[in-house]
């Protein structure tokens, strides 16, 4: 939180330091929105911070993320979020400049949505078991938006790039494909968040262009990809696997069976690429639990009622 | 005896006169030339290094000579403590080093209206708006080498005569 705060300006600042400092640790977002209060969202809940954001404090606000330098953020604004120092991600809304029908940039920026990113080492580790059998399973992770996909995908990429000991798990060498510099939270293409030494991260790349260029360049052990779901992705998964690698991925889904009926990640399941499905649910207090099913897709492993993170 | 020393005293000083502002016309095309070349490398810097303009002074400021790298280490400390923006920032530093600098009112003018527009487009009108700002400076430098070679000269022997002719006044 520290790290967020520091970039804000002073204005915006203030405001949010007089938070109690318990609501300000447990927050997932702070939304900035022009003429409206600050909110900030603990648990799913909203909290209003009586500070009225003018326009001028957005202006200063923008500039302190882009440091004073707005050509540097080109590829930022086309995209609608700007990764911080920290691996936070700042999304953004206002008003879009289109040129021959694509987006150019977003101009007179009115709201600014700050992800805060809180790595939680160690959420995956009792997953691992079901996961890894001498060598690690070709592992799909299906997850609902907002139930923490990527962070267990950053977890199980963080042990298979540090090792596990007591399992005699040993390093490998990982491939991160972060298009949307969400699992590794890289700034100047250097991750924020905390891996082993084996990690290599394609920053901001397409991912079915970033797994070849991968798979060509980099010789992982382990491709680690977030958010599987257009057919190029799909063709890329099957090329990928064709080269030896294992693969962790995540795909948006509610449960297998559901996933099962999207078009072309059916079609990867029906090549029975993958050995182990991890179903992450999340119930309305926030309680999330994990069922890994296998290859048939029975239940082998079962954690109900796991401790609230994100 | 003591006329001679006041004599010489005065022709040391008017001499020296004259060789001061010989020397403010010929530093500042110098330093309008070097100015040129700091907004070449702050260009390169924008354009391929998308490099932010804090750590882009902070270059400039070790690559330029004196006085010139005053003016970036100046912005570039201003933009490091924040709570300013970019134009405020630029014209403070311009400000700050103005008296050190022998640049006239024109260049000024120049070099604030480029400090508006810095770090707040795309980097293509960021290098349209440096290209503006170097044709103008181009134009003054021009200028500036003119009235050098015209009374770069003249003003050192100026100096020189008109302390004699102070001399054979007062004699």
């Amino acid at each position: 939180m520290e790290s967020v705060l520091a970039l804000l300006p002073k204005k915006i600042q203030d405001p949010l330091l007089r938070v109690p400092p318990d609501i300000l640790s447990r927050s997932e977002e702070v939304r900035i929105r022009v003429g409206k209060p600050i909110e900030v969202t603990v648990a799913g809940q909203p909290y209003f911070i009586p500070y009225e954001v003018s326009a001028r404090d957005a202006e200063q606000l923008l500039s302190h993320l882009s440091q004073f330098s707005l050509y540097t953020l080109e590829e930022e604004l086309k995209r609608g979020y700007i990764t911080i120092a920290g691996g936070h991600r700042v999304g953004l809304a206002g008003k879009v400049i289109l040129e021959n029908g694509t987006v150019k940039a977003i101009r007179d920026i009115s709201s600014f949505n700050i992800r805060i990113a809180r790595q939680k080492i160690g959420v995956a580790e009792s997953l691992i078991p079901s996961i890894y059998n001498d060598q690690w399973h070709h592992t799909l992770i299906i997850g609902a938006p907002q139930t923490g996909k990527t962070t267990i995908l950053r977890d199980i990429a963080r042990i298979m790039s540090t090792g596990h000991e007591p399992l005699n798990i040993p390093a490998k060498k990982v491939g991160i494909v972060d298009e949307r510099s969400e699992i590794a939270g890289c700034v100047h293409g250097v991750p924020q968040l905390e891996f082993g030494i084996r990690v290599d991260v394609l920053d901001g790349c397409p991912k079915a262009e970033g797994m070849m260029m991968m798979i060509r360049s980099m010789s992982p052990d382990i491709l680690v990809v977030d958010e599987i779901g257009r057919q190029e992705d799909a063709l890329a998964v099957l090329d990928a696997v064709n080269a030896g690698i294992k693969l962790i991925i995540t795909t948006h889904g509610y449960t297998f069976q559901e996933v099962q009926k999207r078009p072309f990640i059916a079609n990867l399941l029906a090549q029975n690429i993958f050995e182990r499905f991890i179903e992450i649910r999340r119930d309305d207090k926030g309680n999330r639990s994990y069922h890994i099913l296998n290859e048939k897709g029975q239940q082998v492993y079962v954690k109900a009622g796991a401790e609230l993170h994100v | 005896m003591f006329k001679l020393l006041g004599a010489a005293i005065i022709i040391i000083a008017t001499t020296w006169a004259g060789f001061e502002a010989a020397r403010k016309l010929s530093t500042r095309p110098r330093q309008l030339r070097q100015l040129k070349v700091a907004l070449q490398s702050l260009e390169a810097e924008i354009m391929y290094g998308h490099t932010p303009l804090k750590e882009a002074a902070q270059k400039l400021q070790k690559q330029l000579p004196k006085p010139l790298n005053h003016l970036f280490a100046a912005f570039a400390t201003r933009l490091d403590q924040g709570e300013t923006t970019v134009k405020e920032a630029w014209e403070e530093s311009l400000t700050e080093v103005w008296s050190s600098l022998s640049l006239k009112q024109g260049e000024y003018e120049i070099l604030t209206q480029f400090g508006e527009m810095l770090g707040k487009s795309d980097k293509y009108h960021q290098q349209k708006q440096i290209m503006l700002t170097m044709a103008h400076l181009e134009r003054e430098e021009s200028e500036a080498v003119d009235l050098q070679g015209k009374y770069e000269k003249m003003m050192k022997s100026l100096g020189f005569l008109s302390g004699l002719l102070l001399i054979i006044l007062l004699m």
